[in-house]
């Protein structure tokens, strides 16, 4: 696992998060890039009950990922992350009294995998209680997991099919000094699918072309 | 008392490491990757998708439930049992252990609190850590030879008790065991001495609880198997007179 950078990808004027989507299939495929399955990452929200009153309920998100199917990621937003098993899912249903989950805000990611010599790209559609919401692309170099050494190639990599929509650096990579990315556990990529989540979730249902 | 750590005696569901990939050979950057095909190869097949279609199970999985009993020997007895053990129990590595447990208690608006058990090993401490929840004693057949309870057995990174403490946890009280593990096909049995912890969070300065070895013999089977608590009343039978295994009720413990 190498140095992973997840953004957004406004969806074109007058064309839908489908359209837009498979544009940058075509894009990808132009590129040379060869499809490689699918992939998903989804997130549940869940809210402690039994909080005393003035006080901030604090949200925690059980999120998984395709890319290690036998782990489970339950996240703080700016808090601690913790990575654990399957089972982790079965002690949040023990947990049920104590924790509710909030079932209309489970979010899922899902779409199709590139890979292009050593560089891994997943387009995906956000949805929210199967409406679309958005598109994100996540770009994975395998090779390095420094984000300083080679953030100016992935940019120009990016570059060559998501145009001007390419982002900026990742504030997942501020708080690191310079060194390791910590790629082994996936913290930081799902600290960043949240941070897309959770923007997606309060903008708007994009226009009425929504499939 | 929880299992220990080693997993080679736990069944637990997943390995921590399954899901991850092993590491791409690193390229100094600026240079383009060499065109080696031995290793141009390696980073392929470490870049091959896993299947979407093994995404985890939610619940509808097994559940497991723990058969224990337990039993003391006074430290004077402890060789003898161990010279025993080594006989009835499987050929392998005298494996001796040294674990800190956390008991972490969560309080509803009512009922009980929930009690969750994390575990990490101090003489493996890369090892990841083990939570552990047990229900209630289930109440049935008296004549049932081991107490039995629901268990849930998660790894988990070492991010744990920062995560319990902001998931509203708090640590209860913390003890470090050490001794040693034997295991005889799927029977386990863990011979252990309890130390309090003096100064919290300080696994250094600990002191004895007890003049005395605690022995559990455990079985994690899925519910409904009742002929393992027969077996395990047979092997018990086998270290007496050295150690009396019996069922001991946790809830009936006086405080």
């Amino acid at each position: 696992m190498g140095v992973t950078c997840v953004c957004q990808v406004p969806v074109t004027e007058g064309k839908s998060v489908q359209q837009t989507v498979d544009v940058l299939h075509k894009k990808l495929e132009q590129l040379g890039a060869v499809k490689q399955g699918s992939f998903c990452v989804d997130c549940e929200t869940y809210h402690a009950t039994g909080n005393v009153t003035g006080q901030p309920t604090k949200l925690l998100y059980v999120m998984h990922n395709s890319e290690t199917p036998l782990s489970c990621h339950a996240l703080f937003e700016g808090g601690p992350c913790l990575t654990a098993d399957g089972n982790f899912d079965v002690l949040m249903l023990k947990l049920k009294s104590h924790f509710q989950n909030a079932k209309a805000h489970k979010v899922e990611c899902r779409g199709s995998r590139y890979r292009y010599c050593d560089f891994l790209i997943k387009v995906g559609t956000v949805t929210m209680s199967s409406s679309g919401r958005g598109i994100s692309v996540e770009v994975e170099y395998c090779p390095c997991v420094v984000p300083g050494d080679c953030w100016n190639l992935m940019k120009e990599f990016m570059q060559t099919f998501l145009g001007s929509s390419v982002p900026e650096w990742p504030t997942v990579f501020t708080s690191k000094p310079e060194g390791l990315y910590a790629p082994a556990d996936s913290v930081d990529t799902m600290n960043q699918y949240l941070e897309l989540f959770n923007k997606l979730r309060k903008q708007p249902v994009p226009g009425s072309n929504v499939r | 008392m929880s299992c220990t750590l080693l997993k080679s005696l736990v069944t637990c569901p997943a390995d921590l490491t399954a899901g991850l990939q092993p590491c791409a050979p690193r390229y100094p950057h600026g240079c383009s990757p060499p065109h080696s095909s031995a290793q141009h190869r390696s980073i392929l097949t470490e870049m091959e998708a896993p299947p979407v279609s093994v995404m985890p199970v939610t619940g509808g999985s097994i559940n497991m439930m723990e058969y224990l009993l337990q039993g003391s020997v006074l430290d004077q007895a402890l060789e003898s049992l161990l010279h025993r053990l080594r006989g009835l129990c499987d050929n392998m590595e005298p494996e001796t252990f040294t674990d800190h447990e956390l008991v972490y208690l969560l309080k509803g608006q009512q009922g009980n609190p929930f009690i969750l058990r994390a575990r990490h090993s101090l003489s493996h401490p890369a090892a990841p850590w083990h939570l552990r929840y047990l229900g209630q004693p289930e109440v049935g057949d008296k004549s049932r030879h081991a107490l039995v309870r629901n268990c849930l057995d998660v790894s988990a990174s070492h991010s744990l008790p920062d995560v319990l403490n902001e998931m509203g946890f708090r640590m209860d009280h913390e003890f470090v065991a050490n001794g040693h593990v034997f295991r005889r096909g799927a029977l386990k049995v863990v011979v252990s001495k309890l130390s309090r912890v003096l100064v919290p969070g300080n696994t250094e300065n600990t002191e004895r609880l007890s003049l005395s070895y605690l022995v559990e013999l455990s079985v994690l089977a899925p519910a409904g198997q009742d002929t393992v608590s027969e077996d395990m009343r047979s092997f018990a039978e086998q270290l007496k007179p050295l150690v009396h295994l019996e069922k001991i009720d946790p809830s009936k413990q006086r405080h």
